[in-house]
């Protein structure tokens, strides 16, 4: 968990040097003011951008991969608690783990 | 400003919200929100998206350590999480078509609750395991709290029903304000269902974590997840809330919240302010 959270957190430093280096002398985004809502709402393209280096401008997509992977700590405990119950046999914990599961499987896919 | 000042003062603030919300007990993310939209104008489903990206980032550090200890309560976590992740679903969702100004009252008049639930300290009364309710003991959720001399002692479980209830509204608010909603969570499991304080913090510590995933999944989804400000506030209140764990045994730390305790209730009425203009 603490090795996730740093890995995550390493990545989402070089990832945002990398976009400040690229970026340096520009005025923030205008939509951090506006609330005009696009950037990076399917996992898997985002995914798919940080590896397309031709894209310039596009480099916050390293940071991008590091938050993901911090947003995907918690389902993991939760994913490894089930496992550990399921282990245990206890049924209706792993029961449980399962339905925390699934409920964040949804907010994730909606 | 410009870019690379703009994020290194967005990581200022938030280090400074990492570490107050480590020294005065409330959460990082529920103090980086009114700065981030007070301070830099930043739109305020982008500043909720951010901040539950740190409440993510910090919960899951603290979590780690309080497991190792075992004072946490795995089973009371994840029973209680079925509610919290709803109401952070249906939050989220309504985060998404409430009207900002709206969403800046509600903020405001929840962070001045906040306040005044980490002001008023109960004498904690604890339960025995026999005396649980009885769909505590169906579930097995009394557990044992490790002592500092190295003995054990049992705990119960009450009000599981409405503690459960409680824990839906804490969800809702986190997902609709994008704050671990901490506070909530350990009124809910200390007062209503009776757990000792110890446990009741290191368990709210994994929920907060969890809860925030099941809204942060919405923010991601209608794009309120913007890279260039997640990433210095969530690495801002990571490292403010690491150093700030750190000074708590050598701060005089009574007279900093009710310094911090007063600046924050200020912040909490300039959001309402806001939201009302």
């Amino acid at each position: 968990m603490i090795v996730g959270t740093m890995i995550s957190a390493s990545l989402i430093a070089v990832g945002l040097v990398w976009y400040l280096s690229a970026h340096a002398g520009q005025s923030p985004g205008d939509h951090l003011f506006s609330g005009e809502p696009k950037y990076f709402s399917d996992p898997i393209d985002m995914v798919r951008r940080a590896f397309d280096f031709r894209a310039i401008g596009e480099r916050r997509s390293i940071a991008m991969i590091g938050i993901f992977l911090l947003l995907l700590n918690p389902p993991a405990r939760v994913l490894l608690a089930g496992a550990g119950y399921l282990l245990e046999k206890n049924r209706v914990y792993a029961l449980i783990s399962g339905v925390v599961f699934v409920v964040l499987a949804i907010s994730f896919f909606w | 400003m410009t870019e690379p000042f703009f994020d290194i003062a967005v990581g200022a603030a938030s280090f400074v919200a990492g570490l107050l919300g480590a020294l005065i007990g409330l959460g990082g993310g529920i103090i980086v929100t009114p700065l981030l939209v007070l301070l830099f104008g930043i739109d305020l489903r982008y500043a909720m998206g951010a901040a539950l990206c740190s409440v993510i980032a910090t919960s899951s550090g603290a979590a780690a350590a309080y497991l190792r200890d075992g004072i946490s309560n795995m089973r009371i976590g994840l029973f209680l999480c079925i509610a919290t992740t709803i109401g952070a679903i249906c939050g989220a969702l309504l985060a998404t078509v409430l009207d900002q100004s709206v969403l800046a009252i509600v903020f405001g008049v929840s962070l001045l609750a906040t306040v005044f639930l980490s002001l008023r300290k109960k004498p904690e009364s604890r339960l025995l395991p026999e005396d649980s309710d009885p769909l505590a003991l169906k579930l097995d959720l009394p557990d044992e709290l490790p002592e500092q001399d190295g003995t054990k002692s049992p705990y119960g479980v009450a009000g599981l029903v409405p503690g459960f209830c409680v824990m839906w509204v804490a969800g809702v608010l986190s997902g609709l304000l994008g704050i671990g909603s901490g506070a909530f969570k350990v009124l809910a499991m200390d007062q209503i269902m009776r757990i000792p304080f110890k446990v009741t913090t290191a368990t709210s510590n994994f929920m907060i974590g969890v809860t925030a995933a099941a809204s942060v999944g919405i923010y991601l989804k209608k794009g309120y997840l913007d890279p260039a400000l997640v990433s210095p506030v969530a690495l801002g209140v990571l490292a403010g809330a690491f150093v700030g764990a750190k000074l708590l045994a050598v701060a005089p730390v009574r007279v900093l919240r009710v310094i911090f305790l007063t600046a924050v209730s200020i912040i909490a009425v300039q959001m309402i302010l806001k939201g009302l203009h």
